[in-house]
């Protein structure tokens, strides 16, 4: 197939009769559409519908995306083409550099990209994703597509930290060029308060929760706002990976986390007790199975006995210290 | 059907895809279409077989990207067919949470800087969605939530009189609408500088004819219609010039009022009917 050679022209395609779009019997305004754009796509649709998944299924892909990049059926066919045949995804992503930077503005273009990273599940990959997405900032440092990207690679990969530990300086170091970047500001805003983010790298580690309860107090922000964040990590056990939704907010423990996690009990009964203590009804609302044992009771009280005779039982006279006080309080 | 092709048989060539089941259920509005040969039912499956696991909504049933974009559409199309089952609400509503930035207006994906356009729609759907048990009626955004998103908005309108889509960007007619649209929505519409708005968008009318995203651009229709859609919402006088008279315009829907009264009675389900 030639560049610019129509597919009719090559014997390669002889044995596939195209399909012309479906254009009504008279069409009012027809699309005046390029000789080379119709031939391509006329063959393009018999390839989908015969389901066809080959080396040249990627060559005639190519060809279309590059006179038209929003053509949305021609990414996926090409993506299921990849994987059809167990193509080698890193090269995809080089030849896709090219066509990133020429389209910058197109969906499609970053989506694919986004599918291709999920396949190849790489963080060494993911970390060269980031370099080249620098590249592409310093040509236009507002464009929202790589930003987005930028940001859903950040938290795909959530619990990577050395994907994380170049994000802050490379904030600071765009706002020193530029200090009205508004997204260099939002990025500043993403990494440094994903706190969520390293408490789902340790659960166990006190500096996190502290550090997390010590943001909430100094900005007055009441704990409760963060309920759907702790409560994962209240539950026994991770949940099932099938489950998991990448929520940089409420970033979820990892599958070999160390369940429940102590600082996370004892954050929820501060929670249950700054409500009040007997606001069950409103705590079940959030449909965690743990939460639902201790309905009937005092959940503040619950949590305590846990971690008193369970989950922290250096700290025994203390949680009972906490119970009693809270009691006293009550009457 | 084609001449190659004549056993009409689809093929992945031709899935049905959100945002163009918007439009055509708006163009077949404008027209006046009876929607007797509306497929309800198979609408409603097409909805469900878009939402994602995290309560957005993509492109197309088996793929494509997903964003508050497609979410949007997914809300006017269940609100337009007054059947929201085809869809999780809630979940969707949490998604859109999600996307809820620290400077009030909402990014396009959760975690996103703030922009104008999927802020009109995270706010749009939020409008349109159904009292569910988890969300009543207004719940879904506090009344401090409100007041930064309203507070941003108005940030961005511009000195040159027009919105821009993010902080510190430059004014792009598409935007007074996005921006113009969404205060309207939140009952802060009152809140522009409407004589500075129409003063920018004057500026933006190209010598030949058409509207174009700032001045001394090119127009194209998509910045020709956004900037008219804004002036039916934020009204101004302009005393005897009737040239600047529009139909008021149904802001969730992106339609005029008329149109809008007409989808409601033609595209909902018929008692007793699908």
């Amino acid at each position: 197939m030639s560049e610019l050679g129509l597919l009719a022209d090559d014997p390669e395609w002889a044995d596939v009769t195209p399909i012309r779009q479906y254009e009504n019997v008279n069409p009012i305004a027809p699309i005046f559409y390029s000789e080379e754009y119709k031939d391509a796509t006329d063959y393009f649709r018999a390839v989908v519908k015969a389901g066809e998944t080959s080396p040249r299924v990627l060559k005639l892909t190519e060809k279309i995306i590059r006179m038209n990049p929003a053509h949305y059926t021609a990414w996926q066919h090409r993506y299921k083409t990849l994987i059809a045949l167990q193509s080698d995804l890193e090269e995809e992503l080089r030849l896709m550099d090219d066509i990133a930077k020429q389209f910058l503005k197109t969906y499609q273009v970053w989506h694919h990209r986004r599918l291709l990273l999920t396949a190849i599940n790489s963080v060494d990959v993911a970390q060269l994703e980031l370099e080249f997405l620098k590249d592409v900032l310093e040509v236009d440092t507002k464009n929202y597509h790589t930003w987005s990207y930028r940001q859903w690679i950040l938290a795909h990969f959530n619990k990577e930290a050395r994907l994380w530990a170049g994000e802050r300086p490379y904030a600071e170091a765009l706002l020193d060029a530029d200090v009205r970047n508004n997204s260099a500001w939002h990025h500043r805003f993403f990494v440094v308060f994903s706190s969520g983010e390293k408490i789902a790298l340790a659960p166990n580690n006190p500096s996190a929760w502290n550090y997390l309860r010590g943001v909430l107090e100094f900005t007055k922000t009441p704990f409760e706002t963060l309920t759907s964040f702790v409560l994962p990590y209240t539950a026994s056990k991770p949940p099932a990976p099938e489950d998991e939704v990448v929520d940089l907010d409420n970033p979820l423990p990892s599958q070999d986390a160390e369940l429940p996690c102590v600082a996370a009990l004892e954050f929820l009964a501060d929670v249950y007790e700054k409500r009040g203590g007997d606001d069950t009804a409103k705590a079940v609302e959030v449909s965690v199975p743990m939460t639902r044992v201790f309905k009937q009771a005092d959940l503040r009280v619950q949590f305590w006995k846990t971690l008193a005779n369970e989950k922290d039982i250096i700290r025994k006279k203390y949680w009972e210290y906490r119970i009693r006080e809270a009691l006293q309080r009550a009457t | 059907m084609t001449p190659e092709d004549t056993t009409g048989d689809a093929s992945e060539y031709d899935l049905p895809h959100l945002v163009m089941t918007y439009t055509a259920l708006n163009s077949l509005s404008i027209l006046r279409d009876d929607f007797s040969k509306l497929d309800r039912r198979g609408i409603l499956r097409f909805l469900s077989a878009c939402q994602r696991k995290d309560g957005s909504f993509s492109a197309l049933p088996n793929g494509g990207e997903s964003d508050l974009r497609m979410l949007y559409c997914a809300f006017v199309i269940s609100s337009m067919l007054n059947d929201w089952t085809g869809i999780d609400v809630d979940r969707a509503i949490d998604y859109i949470r999600q996307c809820y930035s620290y400077e009030g207006g909402y990014g396009q994906t959760p975690g996103g800087e703030a922009l104008g356009g999927t802020t009109y729609c995270a706010v749009a759907a939020l409008h349109l969605a159904p009292d569910t048990q988890r969300f009543p009626r207004g719940s879904w955004l506090t009344p401090e939530e409100r007041e930064r998103t309203i507070r941003w908005l108005v940030q961005n309108q511009t000195h040159s009189g027009g919105f821009s889509g993010r902080t510190n960007k430059l004014a792009d007619a598409c935007y007074c609408f996005w921006c113009g649209a969404t205060l309207s929505i939140l009952g802060a519409g009152d809140l522009v500088d409407e004589r500075a708005l129409v003063a920018f968008l004057t500026d933006c009318q190209f010598k030949f004819g058409g509207i174009s995203k700032a001045p001394g651009e090119r127009p194209d229709p998509y910045h020709t219609y956004l900037s008219l859609a804004v002036l039916s919402i934020i009204t101004t006088s302009h005393g005897d010039d009737e040239s600047w008279k529009l139909p008021q315009l149904d802001a969730l829907w992106n339609a005029t009022e008329s149109t809008a009264a007409w989808a409601r009675e033609h595209i909902p389900a018929k008692q007793g009917s699908c």
